[in-house]
Order: structure tokens, then C-alpha cells, then sequence
């Protein structure tokens, strides 16, 4: 042991300048790793803590208005509740407070006891009279805080008494209504004082696990409730996932993926380090220090110097990203993790330091191994082969020269190239990330759909639509929202069309075939993993009152509510539920003026023609805060990737002085010594590059996109343009490289280098 | 990660020796154990068993002196031919007082009642009273498969065509009704078992029927009409009643509605299913008839009015008060309270223990019988069901008083029977242990007592358990 910390002293104390460049590394690496686990964790238990901190139902079930005496009995006769609220919420109620106003506001009465919602500032409803709790999503857009007035429309005027975060839907404005809460107390004109009628309550369970057992009884009993739909918590989370939901699991596997790649940065730098030192070994060994001692003292030194670097990039990536991610996750109404983000930044330090210890224990245990003798003969680790005789295959001059001076120690080559590619390929999926944001923002076929208009009309407006010029095909879609009838606590959303569908909604078929009759059903393939359904498996949907059965006859990858959709015929679900919500799909012809058409469309039906939805929102402060974040996690990632290559080309510049030095002094001249470094440098770069592009496209993408949304199709390959620009990015690099350290080796002496062998 | 370090924990208790799992008394015994649901969520665990506890409202507390007589009140059992197009399953939905109508456990009503025969045998009684609703329906199949569990033998609890053919089928597309191949919580091929032939051990001890008013009436409410018959043993069920169709929930007038009802045939959509003549509707004098062969009840006559003596000091006496015509409540006639008469008198200085369906006190006509009792100063208790809650009730009176007890049912939640140990006491007096006995271990009847505990309209929701006065018990009655 004593050997083994002497061993670690000498190491420290021998290279200190290549222990600051190992600190920086490992900083660094821990500074990506930071941003990621900060970024990644925070959205991946947001909303299980905001559901957790608000006490979020189990269930919530809406229903047409009803008196809260005669429903209460029926909803505490079920098993596993353990605890029910009512509510009354009014829609569009308009709202108005310093100088904002939407007309579309959900205000809820409710009486004192369990909301459902976390007060994050402020006091609950009760405390005071006229006081109302505000959403934070509403406070926030409109520089609302406690004791500001709010009017709410016939209501009258109240006072804000508090500010809550309800996970029930993403915030405002991302989602479109503003929720406001009120004591019944505050109406006595309207309820008495008291909340004696209701259209939504709020379950808590014993166990949620046993969730779809108490809804199950709880549908055998609701035969005279109308309108009743219950939403479970994983309702609420597709919910949430329909507004952002594909972005939060992108961020989260790109921080899954910048993981990874800070381990392989970390683990390949670790283990260079050694390589490095190989020779140092030998020496040490030849003054008589064992084997062991030497790899556990190595290792030991490597974990000091890992200790207070990676505790500092981990610090300073966990900054970076907090308030970024922070704020995205307020607009998805979660909480950020705050303190509890410590305990996977602490386990981080810990694998970091165990990692950068294991990388070097395990080379130089191998190389202690080793004769001292053939230790001092040369840094690599395997013994030379003999060389084979002839002229390399790389030819000759100043540009192969360097490159055969970089690939001359393999070993140390083949790490830089794999920083490089993972740093790389990071960097390209990054890029293909911003690609594919984009376009589920702006282009609805990223759901499958085909259609460029919809308009809210009655079905029986069709045939209008369709003569209208410039128009190619109209058809009603309804969609209605509901359960699988044999998992009550699993949503699926209905999506019928009258007649084919394909022409205005076609994901692509996973397996099976397009459905032909009234009978038949094509699910997506998030419902399908949800449910075990395979093609020729029945379905059974809960509507209203009414069960539907389905036969799957195919499997789509479907983006929208999560894939929890089922294609069906309009006729089926119009049985179930006369009123479902519909539009008209409109699908224009090739060149058609969009604008045109949606005038005629609406003076034909009335309404108002819009673009269909996206699978990601369009607001603009939304979209702010999302750009915000990705700047964040490219700055990291970029820095990194440039850090990496300079500390690559450094490295090889240093090691490879003696040898410049020899040119030098044999006559070479400033464009002899650029062209070695250049060959040196393309000779990592292009492969590395190679490799960067093929681990994006094989490995990274597949694995982001299968994590974020194995239920769809996406891709995250780049485009061309892309591809060009990482290019260009890392041949601008490697110029850069190339010309500093050229600028560096003429700088100094010619001696000065031939001493350095 | 979370679930890792949950499995690891839960593996570091089974080795540091965490409690054992509890296992349910053979007998059913709940002076042992009793099912529980300790953590409210609607699943039922083995839990520790409950004392006896003594109840001294009409005798004081001494020491037991030896067992006169030992009884199984088991009633209740709603043995259902639960494929009868006789049944009007989808009244359910619309609650009380339909909410019998339909339920979630009713395909295993002949398995609860074997498994209640075992658990009757274990405790070794010295007659088991059968306190009415043997069967559910007023059907021939029904009370046929009854009393074969009662008597021992092999039971075939299917009828019409082989197989489940009823609303709980994974095919029914009505999600009013539970399903157990395709609904929480999941019991595939429960409803095959449910249909597979049994074997029933039978009582050990002789048993004495009290007429229930299901035994003798459809769905316990109408005498059985040419139109009722005729649904029962013909080919068509009612699935889906006619859009609009008034159900009056009046139970005077249901007899009228009924048969208005029906005066087209069944009122809405219906599926054929196979038919069985074994589901014939009994007129009352042949259901009292089969019931009195079957246990060999004494008497004759069409009313099961009889009275039986356990040893020297102890008489039982059985009025047979359910209505012929219509109605679910009881009716004292001026023939029985002579009966009753009769029988106390010819009691002498025995304990008498009086069995009716229904409470005698809240039946028609039952002023003048409840005089009777009254004066007597040898009736210890008045044992009734028909509520299939378990209750218990001091009743005081000039001549020392009496218990009233009323036993919880095997179609419900909890699905118990209740022993009745009557013992005299040193200074004359008397005092009846009581306890109930849950259904025996059995893999169809555990099941059944699951679902009729989630039951949302069933005994767990109306406190059929009762609370612990009303169950194990020591009824203390000075001489």
C-alpha cells in the first residue's frame, strides 16, 4: 500500500503539466456529463414529481354536472379509494388581470380539503375570501404574483392568493386554457356557499396499481352518470406527452447518448494517459517498485486527479443546464428536481472517478507486467512486430511521413480517432436532432397525415368542400377520446374517417394490412405495446356507455397521443357517441393556394380553416425555451469536440517533437513541417469523421429515436447539408490545429526538441 | 433501478425471517382467521382471527358450563343458474334495489356452497339450519344442485348447452357486467371452471330448511306467471332492453309491471341460447315440497312450519314466513302463530331458538307472534337472514328477553355462516356462543369471496360484515 501511494506521489508530482491537461479532460468530459444528467433527469421525473408534490388523483373523472350527494356515495362505494374531491370547472370563462386577457379560461370551484394542484407560492384557496389560486404557466405569462387582482368575467373581481402547479395538463399558454381555482366559499349567490354540484372528481387510490380493478367497478356503477370519462395518470401523461412529450424524450435520450459518450471520452483519455507513461513505468519498475503497487498507485493518482475535476465539471454543467431545463419543465407544468438532482450528479462523481481509475489500473497492471527492460524500450503495450520490409502502403513525403507518425503508435491513434468519432457523432446528432424538431413542428405528415386543411364543420359540409377548387379530397374525421375496455386505466384515442382513410391519414403499416370494414381496426403500435395486441387481436373500447369491439388487422407507427391510437370507420364510433368531436379533412391539389382554398372553405361551412396540428407545439415562448435548452447542450457538446481535437493534435505535436526537430535540423521548412502535421492530423480526423457519421447513423440516431418513440417512425439521419457542415466544421478545426501547432514547433528551438527524446 | 433495489430489500427481509404469510383456517373457523383488507385497497389478506367477545346486555358474565345443543346457521347461498334466460341480469345497472340482479361471483354460487358444507362439517354442529334463498330463481335446476351440495353428490352446475352461455362471457360486449377473461381483475377461464362437475362432501349433520322468499318466487319477488315459465325454459335472452323502457322499482306493483312487460315477449334485443326445461319456475307448494324430501324436514303441509329438538334442552322452531303472491317480506299468518304457540308450549323448560327467513319482528302480521315470544321466558334468540348482514341485537322484554341474530349470506360479501354453540350456565341461565365460519380454502370459492368483496353494490359497501358485536360473540341470558 505504502508503494502503491508513493507511486501515485511520483506520478502526480512527475507530470504536472500532463496531470493539469488530464484534469481538464476530465472536467470537461464531467461538464458534458453534468449538462446531461441535469438536463435528462429533470425531464424525465418532472412530471412524476409535480404529480408526486401536487398530489395529482389517481383518477379523474368528468361527467355532465351532477349534484355532489348523489354521486359521492356511488364513487366511495368503489374499492381502493382512498380519498374523493369534487369540482366544478366552468370553460371559456374569460379572464382578465394587468392588462392581459383570454377568453378562454377554466375556472374551478372547489371546496377546502385535497385540489390536486401544489402551491408553489402564496397560500391555498380558503385562507382568504375573495382569493384564488392561479396557475404558475398564467402567473408567469402574465407577470401575475400574490395579492394581484383577477377578474373573472361575471364572477367578479378576486385577488391572487396563491400560485399552483396543477400536472394535470401542461401549462398555459402551452396549453390553450388558463386554470384558476376558487373557494365554493367565494360564491355564496352561486353554490350555497358549499359545492353541492359537480362535474369532475378527483380519486386517490389505495394502490394506483390496482387502479384498473376500481374502474372497472367504478363503470358497472356509472350506468346513469352522462358524459362520464375517466382519465388515469397515465391518461395525464399522454396528455402531457402530446404537447411536448417527443421533445422531452428526444432531450432525454440525446442526454442518455451525451452519457455515454462522456464515459468513452473519459475511459479512452484515462487509458491514454498510461500508454503515455508507459515508459515512466519501466523505470519506476527498475527502482523496484512491484507491479501492483505501480497499477494501483497510477490508478490512485488518476482518481485524485479525477476527484476535484470531475466534481467541477459536474458542478458546472449541472449550472449550465439548470436554468434552462428548469424553465422547459414549467412549461410542462413539472418541477424541477432542485436537490434531489445531487444524488445522480453524486453517483456520476463516483462512476466518473471509478471509471477514470479503472481505465488506468487495467493498462498499466498489463504493462507492470511486462520486463522492466522491455517496458524502457518503448511506450506501447504489445510487443513490436517485426517490420516488414518493402515500402509502406502510405508512400512517401511530408504529408504520409506525418501520417505514419500518428498511426505509429496504433494504440494511442486508435483513442484519439475514438474521442474524435464520439465527440463527432454527438455533434451530428445534434444537428439531426434540430432537423427532426423542426419537422414535427412544422409538418403535420410527421403524424401521418395527408391532408394540408382541416376546418371545424359539420360532416354533412363534405360534399361542399370537395367542389370547392383546388380542393382534391374532403372527408369528415372524428376523433374521440377513450379506454381500452379490457385496461380501463389505458387511454386510446379513436381516429375514424368515413371510408378510407389513407388518402388523409395513412402512418406507415408496421405489419398487417389497412382495415376494410366497420368490424376491423389498425392501432398504433404504442397502444399495441400497451395492450399485448397483435394483428387478428380483438378490441375493445370503452365509449360512454357503449363497449366497441375491433378485430387489429394491422399495426401503424403512429407519432400522435403517444401511438395510442386505433383507425377505425366513422360509423362504429358515431354509434357509440353521436356527438364525437369532428372536422373536415381537406386535401388540396398539387399547386393548389392554400390561402384560396381556406377563404372558399370558410365561407362554404362558416368556420375557420386551419393547418392540422403538429406533433409538437408551435408557441413561441415554447419554442424559446426549447432553443434555449438545445443552445445549451450544443455549446457543451461543441466545446467538448473542439477541446477534444486540440488536445488530440496537441498531444501528437508534443510527443513527436524529437522527430520534428530532426527535419528542422536536416533543412525542412515551414511547409515540411505544416505538411507532416497535416498528414498527421488527416490521418485521425478522416477516419474519425467516417466513424462519427456511421456511429450516428447506425448506432446514436436509432438508439435515440428507438428510446424517445420506439412506437414511430422517425429518423434522425442527417441531411446532406449536414453532413457537409460537420465536415467543414472538422476541417476547419483541424486547420486551426494544424496551424498552431506549426506556429508552436517553429517557435521554439530546434534543440529544445532534440532533447525532448 | 428503483425496482432492483425494491427486490433487494424485500430479499434482505425473507432472509433477516420477515413475518410469515397467514394461512386461512381449514374450517373456516374466524376464531382463527378471517380475511382482511388491511390496506384498504380492495385485496383481501389472511388476517388474525377474532375472539370471542361477551356481550352481557340480558345475563351476566360466568363461567360456561357445558354445550347443549351446536348449530350452522348457513343461508343465503343464492344458488344461480346463472345462464337462465330467466334472469333479468341487466336490471343491475340501474342499482337499488336491483343491484342482486346481477353478480360479479354469481357463476360460483354451487362451489360457495360446497365450500360452506365443508367448513358447516368442520365444526361439528348437531343440525345445520338452512336459513333460506337455497336457490336464486325459484328454478328446479337451481334448488336441485343446492340440495345435492347439501346432501352430497355430484353436481353439474351447467345447464342448457354445454359450456358458459351467459352475460359474463369474454364475447358479451355489455361492460356493465364483469367479465373475468377480459375485466379487472383478470380470472381467465373462470367461468369453464365455474361449469366443470363437483363433488360435494355433504353435511355431516341432519339440516332443516327455512323457506326463503327466492326459493318460492322469481327473483324473490313474483309468484312464477305462464309468461315467466316461458321465458325460463325457452330459447331466447333478453341482452339489451328496448331504448325508454320503464322499470318500476315499487315493489308493489311489480308483479303488474312484470307481466305487462312481458306481454309481447322479452322487451328489447335478445340472443337465443340453448334451452334447458331443468330451469322450470317451481310453484311455492312444489319447491317447499322438494326442500322438505330433500332434508327430511318433519311435517307436512304447504307451509314449512316445523320445530326440532337438539337433545333435552334445546327446540328449534322453523316458520316458514316468506309470501306465496309477491313481495320480499315476511308474513305471519294467524295458522302459524298458532303453530308457534303450540310449539313453545310443547318446549316445556327447553331453550328455544326460533328460525325465520326474514326478521320476525318487521313482518306483516307479526304482532301477535312476537307476543308469544315475548312472554316466553325460554326463547334465547330469534335467528333470521334475508338482510345477509350479520347483526345482533338484544332484545328486552319482562320475561328476561332474547337475542335477535341475524346471519350474513353466502351470495355477498363476507360469505359467512354462523355456528351457534348454545351452553347452559352454573345458575341456570344460558349463554350461545357464536362465531363465523368463512367458506373453506377453495380455489373457485376464494375466488368468488374476492369479487364479491370489489363488489361496488355488494356486502362490503353495505357493511354485511357487520362490526365485531355483531359476530363472535358470547350471548349471556340469566334463567
Amino acid at each position: 500500500v505504502s508503494q502503491a501511494w508513493a507511486a501515485a506521489a511520483l506520478r502526480l508530482r512527475s507530470g504536472r503539466r500532463r496531470t493539469g491537461v488530464a484534469a481538464v479532460t476530465i472536467a470537461v468530459a464531467s461538464l458534458l456529463l453534468g449538462t446531461a444528467i441535469t438536463v435528462g433527469y429533470g425531464l424525465v421525473t418532472g412530471f412524476e414529481r409535480a404529480a408526486n408534490a401536487a398530489d395529482l388523483p389517481d383518477v379523474i373523472a368528468q361527467f355532465d354536472e351532477r349534484p355532489v350527494s348523489g354521486l359521492d356515495p356511488t364513487l366511495r362505494a368503489l374499492p381502493n379509494v382512498a380519498a374523493v374531491a369534487y369540482r366544478f370547472e366552468f370553460t371559456h370563462v374569460p379572464i382578465g388581470a394587468e392588462g392581459h386577457f383570454t377568453p378562454n379560461g377554466a375556472v374551478n370551484i372547489v371546496d377546502p380539503g385535497p385540489h390536486g394542484y401544489a402551491i408553489v407560492a402564496g397560500s391555498d384557496v380558503g385562507r382568504a375570501p375573495r382569493g384564488v389560486v392561479v396557475e404558475r404557466g398564467l402567473a408567469r405569462a402574465w407577470g401575475l404574483g400574490v395579492g394581484d387582482r383577477v377578474d373573472l368575467a361575471q364572477a367578479g373581481t378576486f385577488h391572487v392568493a396563491g400560485i399552483g402547479v396543477d400536472p394535470e395538463n401542461v401549462a398555459f399558454p402551452l396549453a390553450t386554457q388558463a386554470h384558476v381555482w376558487l373557494p365554493a366559499s367565494a360564491l355564496p349567490g352561486l353554490t350555497g356557499g358549499r359545492l353541492d354540484r359537480a362535474n369532475v372528481a378527483l380519486i386517490w387510490l389505495a394502490d394506483p396499481r390496482r387502479a384498473d380493478v376500481t374502474l372497472q367497478q367504478g363503470r358497472a356503477t356509472s350506468f346513469d352518470i352522462g358524459g362520464l370519462r375517466f382519465l388515469t395518470r397515465d391518461g395525464v401523461r399522454v396528455l402531457h406527452d402530446e404537447a411536448a412529450g417527443i421533445i422531452v424524450a428526444l432531450l432525454a435520450a440525446v442526454s442518455l447518448v451525451a452519457v455515454i459518450a462522456a464515459g468513452v471520452l473519459l475511459s479512452a483519455r484515462a487509458s491514454a494517459e498510461v500508454r503515455r507513461g508507459v515508459a515512466t513505468l519501466g523505470v519506476q519498475r527498475a527502482l523496484g517498485f512491484s507491479g501492483e503497487a505501480l497499477a494501483g498507485g497510477w490508478a490512485l493518482a488518476a482518481a485524485l486527479v479525477a476527484l476535484p475535476a470531475a466534481a467541477t465539471g459536474l458542478a458546472l454543467g449541472a449550472l449550465i443546464a439548470e436554468r434552462p431545463a428548469a424553465a422547459l419543465l414549467e412549461a410542462l407544468n413539472a418541477l424541477p428536481p432542485g436537490d434531489a438532482v445531487l444524488a445522480p450528479l453524486g453517483a456520476a462523481l463516483c462512476i466518473v472517478v471509478a471509471l477514470v481509475a479503472a481505465s488506468a489500473w487495467v493498462p498499466a497492471s498489463q504493462a507492470a507486467r511486462r520486463a522492466p527492460v522491455s517496458l524502457l524500450r518503448g511506450a506501447e503495450l504489445a510487443a513490436p512486430r517485426a517490420r516488414r520490409s518493402g515500402r509502406s502502403r502510405l508512400g512517401a513525403g511530408a504529408v504520409v511521413l506525418g501520417a505514419r507518425l500518428a498511426v505509429a503508435r496504433r494504440g494511442r491513434a486508435l483513442t484519439v480517432v475514438a474521442i474524435l468519432a464520439t465527440t463527432g457523432a454527438v455533434l451530428v446528432l445534434l444537428l439531426a436532432l434540430a432537423s427532426l424538431l423542426s419537422g414535427l413542428r412544422d409538418d403535420p405528415s410527421a403524424l401521418g397525415r395527408r391532408y394540408q386543411l382541416s376546418v371545424a364543420a359539420p360532416a354533412r359540409d363534405a360534399p361542399a368542400v370537395r367542389r370547392i377548387p383546388g380542393v382534391l379530397a374532403a372527408a369528415p374525421r372524428h376523433t374521440i377520446d377513450a379506454a381500452a375496455s379490457f385496461a380501463l386505466q389505458q387511454p386510446v384515442r379513436l381516429i375514424a374517417f368515413d371510408g378510407d382513410h389513407t388518402p388523409f391519414e395513412a402512418p406507415p403499416l408496421a405489419t398487417g394490412r389497412r382495415l376494410r370494414s366497420d368490424s376491423e381496426a389498425e392501432v398504433g403500435q404504442g397502444l399495441a405495446d400497451a395492450l399485448g395486441l397483435r394483428v387478428g387481436s380483438p378490441l375493445a373500447v370503452q365509449v360512454g356507455e357503449r363497449e366497441l369491439r375491433f378485430r387489429v388487422v394491422g399495426i401503424v407507427r403512429a407519432l400522435e397521443h403517444d401511438g395510442r391510437v386505433a383507425y377505425i370507420r366513422a360509423a362504429p364510433a358515431l354509434s357509440a357517441e353521436p356527438g364525437a368531436p369532428g372536422v373536415i379533412a381537406i386535401r388540396l391539389r398539387p399547386g393548389a393556394d392554400r390561402a384560396q382554398v381556406a377563404r372558399a372553405v370558410a365561407a362554404t361551412t362558416g368556420g375557420s380553416p386551419s393547418r392540422p396540428s403538429t406533433a409538437t407545439p408551435r408557441s413561441r415562448a415554447f419554442l424559446g425555451t426549447l432553443a434555449s435548452l438545445l443552445r445549451v447542450i450544443a455549446i457543451v457538446v461543441g466545446g467538448v469536440s473542439l477541446l477534444a481535437l486540440l488536445q488530440a493534435l496537441g498531444t501528437l505535436v508534443a510527443e513527436r517533437g524529437a522527430t520534428m526537430a530532426v527535419l528542422r535540423a536536416g533543412g525542412a521548412g515551414t511547409a515540411t513541417v505544416a505538411g507532416v502535421l497535416a498528414g498527421a492530423i488527416a490521418i485521425l480526423v478522416v477516419p474519425a469523421l467516417a466513424a462519427a457519421l456511421a456511429i450516428e447513423r447506425f448506432a446514436l440516431g436509432p438508439l435515440v429515436t428507438g428510446l424517445a418513440a420506439g412506437y414511430a417512425d422517425l429518423s434522425l439521419r442527417p441531411s446532406a447539408g449536414q453532413t457537409l457542415l460537420v465536415v467543414a466544421a472538422f476541417a476547419a478545426i483541424s486547420s486551426a490545429a494544424a496551424l498552431l501547432a506549426t506556429r508552436a514547433l517553429l517557435r521554439a528551438p530546434i534543440v529544445e526538441g532534440l532533447r525532448s527524446e | 433501478m428503483r425496482r432492483a433495489f425494491a427486490i433487494a430489500l424485500a430479499l434482505l427481509a425473507g432472509g433477516c425471517g420477515g413475518t410469515a404469510a397467514r394461512h386461512p383456517d381449514p374450517g373456516g373457523s374466524t376464531l382463527r382467521s378471517t380475511w382482511i383488507d388491511p390496506q384498504g385497497d380492495g385485496s383481501l389478506q389472511v388476517g388474525a382471527g377474532e375472539p370471542l367477545r361477551d356481550r352481557d346486555e340480558l345475563g351476566s358474565v360466568q363461567p360456561v358450563g357445558p354445550e347443549l345443543a351446536r348449530f350452522v346457521h348457513l343461508t343465503d347461498a343464492h344458488v344461480r343458474d346463472e345462464e337462465s334466460p330467466a334472469r333479468a341480469a341487466f336490471l343491475d345497472r340501474l342499482g337499488a334495489p336491483f343491484t342482486s340482479t346481477f353478480r360479479p361471483q354469481e357463476a360460483l354460487t354451487v362451489q360457495v356452497l360446497a365450500a360452506a358444507v365443508r367448513a358447516a362439517d368442520a365444526a361439528h354442529p348437531d343440525a345445520v339450519v338452512e336459513g333460506g334463498d337455497l336457490a336464486d330463481n325459484d328454478q328446479l335446476d337451481e334448488l336441485t344442485w343446492a340440495t345435492t351440495v347439501l346432501n352430497g353428490g355430484l353436481v353439474r352446475p351447467d345447464s342448457g348447452a354445454s359450456g358458459y352461455e351467459g352475460v359474463q362471457a369474454a364475447g358479451e360486449p355489455d361492460p356493465f357486467f364483469y367479465r373475468p377473461d377480459v375485466d379487472a381483475p383478470r380470472h381467465p377461464g373462470l367461468l369453464a371452471r365455474a361449469q366443470q362437475p363437483l363433488t360435494s362432501p355433504g353435511l355431516t349433520a341432519p339440516w332443516y330448511p327455512v323457506t326463503g322468499n327466492h326459493d318460492v318466487l322469481v327473483e324473490g319477488e313474483i309468484a312464477p306467471t305462464p309468461r315467466t315459465r316461458a321465458i325460463a325454459v325457452g330459447d331466447r335472452r333478453l341482452i339489451e332492453p328496448r331504448a325508454g323502457l320503464h322499470v318500476t322499482r315499487a315493489e308493489a306493483r311489480a308483479p303488474r309491471a312484470v307481466d305487462a312487460l312481458l306481454a309481447h315477449g322479452l322487451p328489447g334485443r335478445t340472443v337465443r341460447v340453448a334451452p334447458d326445461p331443468a330451469r322450470r319456475e317451481l310453484p311455492a307448494a312444489e319447491a317447499v315440497r322438494r326442500l322438505r324430501a330433500a332434508s327430511g324436514a318433519p311435517r307436512s303441509g304447504p307451509a314449512l312450519d316445523y320445530a326440532f329438538d337438539i337433545g333435552a334442552r334445546v327446540r328449534a322452531i322453523v316458520l316458514d314466513i316468506a309470501r306465496r303472491d309477491a313481495g320480499s317480506g315476511g308474513l305471519v299468518t294467524a295458522a302459524q302463530t298458532d303453530f308457534l304457540r303450540s310449539a313453545l308450549r310443547a318446549a316445556g323448560d327447553r331453550w328455544v331458538l326460533v328460525f325465520t327467513h326474514q326478521a320476525l319482528p318487521s313482518a306483516a302480521g307479526s304482532a301477535s307472534a312476537m307476543h308469544l315470544l315475548d312472554r316466553d321466558a325460554h326463547v334465547l334468540a330469534l335467528v333470521s337472514s334475508h338482510t345477509h348482514r350479520n347483526r345482533i341485537q338484544p332484545r328486552r322484554t319482562a320475561a328476561g328477553g332474547y337475542w335477535l341474530i341475524s346471519t350474513a349470506s353466502l351470495a355477498d360479501f363476507p360469505q359467512q355462516e354462523r355456528v351457534l354453540s348454545v351452553h347452559a350456565t352454573h345458575d341456570g341461565g344460558a349463554v350461545i356462543e357464536t362465531w363465523m365460519l368463512d367458506t373453506a380454502p377453495d380455489p373457485q370459492a376464494d375466488t368468488a369471496r374476492e369479487l364479491a368483496f370489489l363488489d361496488a353494490q355488494g356486502g362490503r359497501v353495505l357493511g354485511d360484515a357487520g362490526n365485531r358485536q355483531d359476530r363472535n360473540v358470547r350471548l349471556w341470558r340469566d334463567p
